[in-house]
């Protein structure tokens, strides 16, 4: 398979203040191609990629497009030279149509949509790739699925012919990603160039033909498909033999700390009960996963019971005590501390200090505060504690806390509520956006709680994650519970039809 | 092409430059708009500054207008610092001078000094919560947005002042100006030094700067403050009364608007009027916005503009140049500063 050349990136350098985020990279991508990116989180595959969709520069190094060496300033520079990038997090206006979202931002269509010439020219579009949505649906009205599908038809309708997909699974349910790659094979044979960015290997070997493996910023290697194995990726992609293996000590949670009942949650936003009739218990000194894609009613779970937003119906009860609809400070009080899936929109306060976000739960508290008034070195100290404790990476305490890579924050953010000795944590995607390290060391801390017969729900989307520290493993599908098993009798498979919405009796049968 | 390209961290250089060069723009504009009526613009300004801080005199007139400014610039950085867009100063400033003015003129004027200034005081600050306190708990319950709110209550409150001075309070003495009866003596603030008018309210305004200050950086409800202002998503996951908290701050934003319309009336003016300088209201916006939200800056901004008002005044007088034209100089200067909040964030790059 020896075509043309359509991007070569040549020494890519990319330094940032802190860190160097990309070091010589070396990479090319040809017509006809399916090239992986393949990296742990914080490895530099989003570095690299938007240094090439024009949204950094880089610090040295060249990129040539068709053997024609190029500047890529800005996205419409991108655009321009035919790479087109699908966005992990959607790119489109809800209230507003398919059809009006695809023009929107295109110069040549005048002050009046050609509505005719655009739908002639999407109906051509999805012939050729099986791409077929309704123009006039609002975005909004549109499965997950559906809006990718969108993302890519308004940069294929750009004429790209290099496609850039960042982590485009992680949205999808397992059944949802065959059709994908299906399109993508359709691009692959028609010309385009895509290049897949993940850490998943079995999609890696799925739909790829070349993979590049980056770690720490370099690019490890380039290899053909068919000359490797998984192993050697998981290998190459870490820098080690691993994979995840915790001794996981045999443990017969009893004693009941947390029965939620009869749970419902309506949502005036979207009309509905985001939650609708759960009901589970949590044991002391267990692990709960609680899988699901995101947006299925986890979060909305998790928050009910942490008091940040209020059940319609259904009970919360903790240690025999009926918490429902009890506030965030009263929950945080009697020992349910929360790591919210959002760090930055919710769990810290992006502009304050370090200082400031560490003292969040214990502000109030003697030793910190006293008549009122804060302690500021108490903090301080308070603050160096966990710092060091977990090893979280800081060049200056007083400075704003969004100054810290997103892995150190989400480290101060676990370090603060793992503090206050809670008797139940509830940790969701506690290892998103951290490095095998620190994903390794929280993982422990985990189980090192559950040890100490403290009780922890794990919401995670990494399967991997969920089968190997939790004890038992619900799981969650537009709002309701569709089983809770061991983990030991259920696998991926399994889990992956719950997810898709199939209940467990249904499928043991 | 222009384009914008984000900083890697705010730049400490430009965050003094923005408000001295927005300041300048405002003075630029305001010198097109004096040489359009044909006057030597820099007369005019030689003249402002030498009536603002060119005699001791002349600088305790800046430190008497500097003082209003003070006391509710000091409470709108509390509530800005929030996120919460108390425009209503204006309304709360009336309001504490119409309930401190109703001591002065319904109490027997026999009763102690002390006890007369507190119960104005008090009246003050009362005032002044109240009218701020309306549109929070509008806010917090409702979800009405506080800008229209309290710019409403502006409104409300002027017409509740001329109501008062044309209507009951007017003094029968006054030949039919729309005046209250002259304050006793006991309900006028005492002056601090001979042969100014530099009143008590000056110790007001300081204290009240160094309370926020303290407030903002050493207190718990500080740190809520802050948090808030920050995310209340994030303020309300770690337990902060968001509601709460806003009622109070607000209740504490209106108070020093209403003493500095107390400490106006019974300091300065010693009666009551319907022009009793409310603009200070508005003015304070600006001197809040110029100082970055910080307290030990509003002292600084505060005697600035305090220049820029009492300098204003006087050039109405000796050069027969508008009042307008300070007004002017504010307004592009706010004008300048809101619009270079870009450059902190982001800077200018050029491609040909």
């Amino acid at each position: 398979m020896n075509t043309a050349t359509v991007l070569k990136a040549i020494d890519i350098t990319k330094k940032f203040p802190e860190t160097v985020a990309n070091e010589g990279i070396n990479f090319s991508l040809h017509k006809g191609e399916i090239h992986a990116l393949l990296g742990e989180n914080g490895a530099g595959k989003t570095t690299f990629m938007n240094i090439l969709y024009g949204i950094y520069m880089p610090t040295k190094g060249e990129i040539r497009i068709n053997d024609k060496p190029v500047q890529i300033k800005t996205p419409l520079d991108a655009i321009n030279n035919g790479i087109g990038m699908i966005h992990q997090h959607f790119m489109l206006v809800e209230p507003l149509s398919v059809l009006e979202n695809i023009v929107l931002g295109l110069k040549d269509q005048g002050i009046v949509i050609d509505r005719k010439a655009v739908k002639d020219k999407l109906k051509e579009i999805a012939n050729l790739y099986s791409l077929e949505v309704n123009p006039d649906k609002k975005i909004w009205q549109l499965s997950v699925g559906e809006q990718q599908k969108v993302e890519i038809i308004k940069v294929l309708f750009r004429g790209a012919n290099i496609l850039i997909l960042d982590e485009p699974t992680a949205v999808l349910r397992p059944q949802e990603t065959e059709p994908l790659f299906d399109i993508l094979r359709k691009m692959k044979k028609d010309g385009k160039a895509i290049i897949f960015i993940t850490h998943k290997l079995d999609e890696v070997m799925a739909v790829s033909d070349k993979i590049s493996i980056l770690r720490k910023g370099r690019l490890v290697k380039t290899v053909d498909k068919e000359s490797v194995t998984k192993k050697q990726l998981a290998e190459m992609m870490v820098g080690r033999a691993v994979l995840f293996d915790f001794e996981k000590k045999e443990k017969r949670a009893k004693e009941t700390l947390l029965s939620v009942e009869n749970l419902d949650v309506y949502s005036a936003q979207q009309g509905v009960n985001i939650v609708e009739d759960v009901n589970f218990t949590v044991k002391k000194g267990e692990i709960l996963g609680i899988a699901g894609i995101s947006g299925n009613g986890q979060q909305a779970i998790v928050q009910t019971i942490a008091g940040l937003r209020k059940a319609t119906r259904g009970s919360v009860v903790f240690e025999g005590k009926n918490i429902t609809n009890k506030t965030p400070r009263y929950v945080a009080q009697i020992g349910i501390n929360y790591i919210p899936a959002d760090r930055i929109g919710m769990g810290l306060a992006s502009d304050l200090s370090c200082i400031d976000n560490a003292i969040m739960r214990n502000y109030y508290k003697k030793p910190i505060s006293s008549n009122r008034i804060i302690n500021y070195k108490k903090s301080e100290e308070h603050t160096r504690r966990i710092v060091d404790m977990f090893n979280i990476a800081v060049a200056d305490i007083f400075a704003p806390i969004k100054l810290l890579s997103g892995g150190n924050m989400q480290k101060l953010l676990f370090a603060r509520e793992l503090f206050e000795n809670p008797k139940l944590l509830i940790a969701s995607y506690p290892t998103r956006g951290l490095d095998i390290a620190s994903t390794e060391f929280v993982r422990k801390q985990m189980l090192k709680i559950r040890d100490e017969d403290m009780s922890v729900i794990l919401i995670s989307e990494d399967l991997d994650e969920i089968l190997s520290i939790s004890d038992r493993i619900a799981v969650v599908y537009k709002g309701k519970i569709m089983g809770i098993a061991d983990a030991k009798d259920i696998d991926k498979n399994t889990i992956g039809l719950m997810m898709a919405g199939t209940r467990l009796e249904d499928i043991a049968l | 092409m222009i384009y914008f390209e984000k900083r890697e961290n705010i730049s400490a250089k430009l965050k003094i430059v923005i408000p001295i060069v927005s300041l300048l723009i405002g003075i630029l504009f305001g010198a097109l708009a004096i040489v359009v009526v044909g006057i030597n613009p820099y007369a005019v300004y030689k003249s402002l500054f030498v009536n603002a801080f060119g005699s001791w005199y002349a600088f305790s007139e800046t430190l008497v207008a500097a003082t209003p400014l003070m006391l509710i610039t000091a409470g709108l950085i509390l509530v800005f610092k929030m996120g919460i867009w108390n425009i209503g100063a204006y309304g709360q400033y009336i309001m504490g001078a119409i309930l401190s003015s109703y001591f002065a003129i319904f109490m027997p004027p026999e009763i102690s000094k002390p006890l007369m200034l507190i119960l104005m005081f008090a009246g003050g600050a009362i005032g002044g919560a109240i009218w701020a306190v309306i549109p929070a708990i509008f806010k917090v319950f409702w979800e009405v947005n506080e800008v229209i709110t309290t710019l409403l209550l502006n409104y409300i409150a002027l017409y509740v002042l001329k109501f008062l001075m044309y209507g009951p309070w007017k003094n029968p003495k006054s030949f039919g100006f729309p005046l209250s009866k002259p304050f006793p003596s006991s309900a006028q603030l005492p002056v601090l030094f001979e042969h100014t008018r530099i009143n008590l309210g000056l110790a007001f305004a300081l204290i009240s700067i160094i309370a926020v200050w303290f407030i903002i950086k050493k207190t718990n409800f500080g740190y809520e403050v802050r948090v808030i202002g920050n995310n209340p998503t994030t303020a309300k996951y770690a337990g902060i009364s968001v509601g709460k908290n806003i009622i109070i701050a607000m209740a504490i934003s209106g108070a020093l608007a209403g003493i500095a319309g107390m400490v106006q009336v019974s300091g300065i003016i010693h009666f009551l009027q319907v022009k009793i300088n409310a603009n200070y209201g508005y003015t304070s916006i600006i001197v809040a916005w110029i100082s970055y939200l910080n307290p030990a800056l509003c002292l600084l901004s505060s005697v600035l503009f305090g220049g820029l008002e009492s300098g204003g005044y006087s050039i109405q007088i000796s050069m027969r140049v508008s009042y307008g034209i300070v007004g002017l100089i504010e307004s592009i200067a706010l004008f300048s500063i809101v619009g270079a909040q870009i450059f902190l964030n982001y800077k200018l790059r050029w491609k040909k």
